[in-house]
């Protein structure tokens, strides 16, 4: 409960001109690139897709290269997934977290 | 769960009526196709059934699209998500038309900006499984669905492709499986309105109060600003409104979609 009220707060505490942006964490797994910088404040009301692409774009990958994300090291989002709903779902001590992979890593 | 054996055959056996048609700009032939009618599964998928609607279709078209790696589907003009159960597309879509459903089928002009390619049934099978863990994180923190073999996940897979409801539930009741002292740790559900991305949340199945949360609980998380007026929305799944006093827990073992979620459509009531 105590991290599900501390999510509310970061959530509010971020929202400028009525876009509420959100923490997350992309980090690598298996053979993948590193991205340098890892912290992103992320507009809650993007897509997942737009996170994939994203971070295509800035390891300068291939677009049609297939890139995996997963939540909770466990499963894989629906690319029309917002941000929002996963950080209210899976955030844990208000910030979610990305593993990116190139290859299926789990399940 | 046992003794509502008879609910969970009735939302596996539930069939909506659907006429699809060819998009007549798209009929190449001096013969026009018939409409092509079938009952479908509400909890299935689009492309997990329509093989003979695109095998009725594809004569009728030029030769190079009869692929159907272009395949969609519209309602007036909408695009079909083929990643939502069909139920929940027609719970959306259908609320107070005519039956038969009327769909036009396109082998052409795919809407890049609003629909994610879905041409073949490996992408859909691990859209499906990916679904059931993500509800299965949210139920039990992933632990029953990583305790299970590789062929417990097939055999649902299978169950839902083929569908048999035995083969799917003598798995499926493993995730469903709740202990009198130890409920679900959330529910899984996804609320829909029309046009716009689905909405998802985290909700206990037991109050702070010790009873059991209902819709009426849920419709006041997703809807806070219209807390004493609930009765402005209405809740429906596979067809049916949702009572306000039903519970969460019960709603999520037995009226859940195969790939575990509630599926939640929500319609505003018209003031009259």
């Amino acid at each position: 409960m105590a991290t599900e009220a501390a999510n509310d707060a970061i959530a509010e505490r971020n929202e400028t001109d009525g876009v509420v942006k959100v923490d997350v964490l992309l980090k690598a797994t298996g053979d993948v690139p590193i991205m340098k910088k890892k912290k992103w404040l992320i507009d809650a009301n993007k897509t997942v897709l737009s996170v994939i692409t994203f971070i295509k774009q800035y390891l300068k990958l291939d677009a049609n290269e297939p890139l995996f994300l997963y939540v909770s090291q466990s499963f894989c989002p629906s690319p029309d997934h917002r941000i929002r709903n996963l950080y209210d779902c899976f955030a844990v001590d208000g910030r979610l977290i990305f593993y990116y992979s190139k290859t299926p890593a789990w399940g | 769960m046992a003794e509502d054996q008879q609910v969970l055959r009735m939302v596996w056996e539930a069939r909506v009526p659907i006429c699809f048609s060819l998009s007549p700009r798209e009929i190449s032939t001096m013969h026009q196709p018939d409409p092509y009618y079938l009952m479908l599964p509400r909890i299935s998928y689009l492309p997990l059934v329509i093989d003979k609607v695109i095998k009725h279709f594809s004569n009728f078209v030029t030769e190079y699209k009869k692929q159907g790696t272009d395949l969609w589907i519209d309602f007036e003009g909408k695009p079909l998500k083929w990643h939502y159960p069909i139920g929940v597309l027609w719970d959306l879509f259908t609320n107070e038309t005519t039956i038969p459903w009327n769909l036009t089928l396109h082998f052409e002009n795919f809407p890049e900006d609003e629909l994610i390619r879905f041409n073949n049934r490996a992408l859909i099978e691990s859209m499906f499984m990916s679904t059931i863990k993500e509800a299965d994180a949210l139920k039990h923190r992933s632990q029953v669905i990583n305790a299970m073999l590789e062929r417990d996940h097939n055999q649902l897979w299978m169950g839902l492709q083929n569908d048999k409801f035995d083969q799917f539930w003598s798995v499926n009741r493993k995730l469903m499986e709740h202990t009198n002292d130890e409920l679900f740790r959330h529910i899984p559900f996804r609320v829909y309105e029309q046009n716009k991305s689905f909405i998802q949340r985290l909700i206990k199945p037991v109050l702070e109060s010790g009873e059991l949360a209902t819709v009426k609980d849920l419709m006041n998380l997703i809807y806070p600003y219209s807390q004493d007026d609930t009765q402005s929305v209405t809740f429906v799944i596979h067809g049916i409104k949702l009572p306000l006093d039903a519970p969460l827990q019960w709603l999520s073992e037995n009226m859940s979609y195969p790939d575990n979620f509630l599926h939640i459509c929500a319609f505003a009531k018209s003031n009259s």
